[in-house]
């Protein structure tokens, strides 16, 4: 009797397992089950919850799981969970994260239509192609940017006797001295600009925008070889270090127009401690929300030796291991129509890359975000090298410019500037080279 | 009765001696497998969740493993070799000890001081010990947020109280020499009633007469509480220095709500041990070197409990 269940049990199992198998082999299409997202950038949750009642029309059996987290939990979350085939599948990825699931074969090949769409320069600017290509063909479709721009207090502005935003990059050091704004007791009270002064990452990536202008290179740019990294900085050892000495003129002396007591970024200048500042598009609906009394300006990059506007881009790709990929990539190509991109624009102001849909009554009721929209002659639009080790690379370099920041002996002493500078590089290189993709 | 007594008492025979012995040996298994069924899920439970991911801790310190990378080599020592060339680890471990050093000294000494003050007066000290005592029961983060607004150099309570005495403003989160004394003091009042409670147990633990006797003998209060008190509450001060160590140096969620994703309020990215830890492990992913990383916060706590534990012995 036992021997007979033992048996019994054994050919069901082995069954149950055939079945699976089979169900695997045929899962790509299936039209049922759970399919997961996770997002990093919860503000966009809106816009995949619009397109839910299209999506269940094509799937009325297939039922959508979305999860939204911290962006640090999101990637921790996304690393552990995709390798070991338990990850979402719709990968809404950030482009410094794309190359680590492309090298890790996480990623689905895009269907032939949507490919020709994503390879389009008509569709898509070449720049954001570029990002998801390898070997010749899209791994993902790019779909939103969260592009730099210059934030400023009109208000502010006009108190200060300025008519306009600074053109360039010594014009906005000479308006921060004006802006700024200082109490009885002496201290900063104002911001001239706000400097980001704090979380290494975010630091490097700010500097980054002045050095962009200033030399026309990132501190970190793509390799000749494809998933390669070259770390600039000594290219440009005497730009980069003027850079880093105007940072620490302002932030310590008589031009001194940032402080670290003062609220920082979007909140500071939600608050008017700030009078300028370097944000992307989600600050537009967010100090409408936190300031509604702030007059806001927002202009495009100052220019410099180069004129550009860094891109952080969301690209939306689908798990290999996903018994759902049909689902998904048809849920990817819900996403890119038009009524779901406004809704996209609307409720997180992240910027739709879709260069074929109309925008136009949008920015006629919102025209701040022309200058984040709108591509002027000879304004170029840069991402990060794709780049493996993005955050900790970002991190450990960004500590060694925010510590330099802090340091009041560095004024004026371009020797000390210097090392700091050859220091950031030091401290990247051997990073890269661990993670191998480092290209001298 | 005496033949009876006589043969209770007499030498057992080796039937019975056999008997007796496989008796005591079914007491012994019956005892054996009863410890096994009560206490075996609860030391295979431990085994699973304490003793297993130390070692494994161990074994991965001893590899390049990074979370998404297939190929994960053994490297022997070399992880540990980077530590000693790690700028943010030794900036982390020298934080980490400051830290530490600072909140058990000040922790211990003012719970001390408060649970003395306590004994004076019995009847309310319950009331008091509550008071205290609500700050441990209160969890790290929601805490460390209201603390993070009392900081806050424009907006926060105690620049603004401290500006009454005509104190200039104070980037309290945001000075790099101010920040450690700044964590210290959330630390301190977080940990406090809990230690208050231990020394108050302690404190009552003391036997009067020996109190009284001292007295009686002249002895001053202060004498009374060097000479008497604190020799007799060696082992309760012992634990509290041990646990306190281990806290402080484990200090993590305090010190990345204070500090981490501070945009809008910059705050000093003070480095503690256990923050690295979390930032190789769970961001940037080198699990091994992270295990490294552990394997020394390990050893460290380990070498001050002995240290504490000689200095505390019975002389």
């Amino acid at each position: 009797m036992r021997r007979r269940s033992v048996l019994t049990s054994g050919l069901t199992l082995g069954a149950g397992l055939a079945l699976g198998g089979i169900g695997k082999l045929r899962a790509d299409t299936a039209t049922s089950g759970k399919l997961a997202i996770w997002l990093g950038y919860g503000e966009t949750a809106p816009t995949y919850q619009l397109a839910m009642p299209a999506f269940k029309q094509l799937y009325p059996n297939v039922q959508v799981e979305l999860l939204t987290f911290d962006l640090r939990e999101f990637e921790a979350k996304l690393a552990v969970a995709v390798p070991t085939g338990t990850g979402p599948d719709l990968l809404a990825l950030h482009d410094f994260l794309f190359p680590r699931y492309y090298e890790s074969g996480s990623l689905d090949a895009v269907p032939s239509d949507l490919a020709a769409v994503a390879g389009d320069a008509k569709v898509f600017d070449p720049t954001f192609t570029t990002l998801v290509t390898r070997d010749g063909k899209p791994w993902g479709v790019p779909w939103w940017t969260g592009r730099s721009a210059l934030f400023y207090n009109l208000d502010q502005f006009k108190e200060a006797g300025l008519s306009g935003p600074p053109q360039t990059i010594a014009q906005l050091w000479e308006y921060s001295e004006k802006l700024a704004k200082r109490g009885a007791d002496g201290n900063l009270t104002r911001a001239g600009i706000s400097l980001r002064l704090t979380e290494p990452s975010g630091g490097i990536q700010k500097f980054g925008y002045f050095y962009y202008q200033m030399t026309g290179q990132q501190i970190f740019e793509p390799g000749k070889q494809p998933g390669m990294v070259r770390v600039t900085l000594k290219d440009n050892l005497d730009i980069a270090t003027q850079a880093l000495l105007d940072h620490v003129e302002h932030l310590h002396g008589p031009k001194k127009v940032d402080d670290w007591a003062l609220k920082h970024d979007a909140q500071g200048f939600a608050n008017g401690a700030a009078a300028m500042f370097f944000r992307e598009a989600w600050v537009i609906p967010f100090v409408r929300k936190n300031g509604p009394d702030i007059h806001m300006g927002v202009a495009p990059m100052p220019r410099d030796k180069a004129w550009g506007a860094f891109n952080l881009v969301e690209i939306l790709s689908v798990n290999k291991d996903s018994p759902l990929k049909k689902a998904a990539w048809d849920l990817i190509r819900l996403l890119q129509e038009q009524k779901y991109l406004d809704n996209l624009l609307e409720t997180s102001g992240w910027i739709p890359l879709r260069k074929d849909r109309d925008f136009s009554g949008f920015l006629a009721k919102n025209p701040e975000y022309r200058a984040l929209m709108e591509e002027p002659a000879g304004y170029k639009q840069y991402v990060e090298a794709p780049d493996t080790a993005y955050q900790e690379v970002t991190a450990r370099t960004g500590e060694v410019i925010l510590a330099a920041y802090r340091d009041a002996s560095l004024l004026g002493n371009r020797d000390a500037a210097r090392k700091m500078i050859l220091k950031a590089h030091d401290t990247a290189v051997p990073i890269l080279k661990d993670a191998g993709i480092y290209e001298a | 009765m005496s033949i009876a007594s006589g043969q209770v008492l007499s030498p057992p025979t080796s039937a019975r001696r056999g008997r007796l012995a496989t008796s005591l040996a079914r007491l012994r298994r019956q005892h054996i497998l009863f410890v096994l069924a009560t206490l075996g899920p609860i030391l295979l439970l431990f085994g699973v969740i304490r003793v297993y991911p130390i070692l494994e801790t161990i074994r991965l310190s001893f590899y390049n493993y990074h979370i998404t990378q297939l190929r994960r080599p053994f490297i022997g020592l070399e992880n540990y070799a980077r530590l000693l060339d790690d700028d943010s680890f030794l900036t982390a471990l020298l934080n980490t000890a400051q830290f530490s050093a600072l909140s058990v000294v000040i922790t211990l000494t003012l719970a001390l001081a408060v649970a003395i003050l306590l004994r004076s007066i019995e009847r309310a000290a319950p009331g008091f010990e509550l008071l205290f005592y609500i700050p441990v029961v209160t969890p790290w983060v929601p805490a460390a947020v209201i603390w993070k607004w009392i900081y806050d150099p424009m907006y926060g309570v105690l620049n603004l109280g401290l500006s009454l005495f005509g104190v200039p403003r104070l980037g309290w989160l945001q000075e790099p020499n101010l920040i450690v004394y700044a964590i210290v003091l959330v630390s301190v009042w977080k940990l406090l009633g809990y230690f208050v409670v231990i020394y108050g147990v302690g404190l009552r633990g003391v036997p009067e007469e020996l109190l009284e006797a001292a007295e009686l003998d002249g002895a001053t209060a202060w004498q009374r509480l060097v000479h008497v008190v604190l020799p007799l509450m060696r082992p309760i001060i012992l634990f509290s220095v041990v646990i306190c160590t281990i806290v402080c140096f484990n200090v993590f969620a305090p010190v990345y709500v204070l500090t981490a994703s501070a945009q809008g309020a910059p705050a000093y990215d003070f480095k503690v041990l256990v923050g690295e830890i979390y930032q190789n492990g769970f961001v940037f992913y080198h699990m091994g070197y992270a295990g490294a990383e552990c394997v020394v916060l390990l050893l460290c706590v380990l070498s001050l409990i002995a240290v504490q534990l000689l200095a505390f012995r019975e002389r």
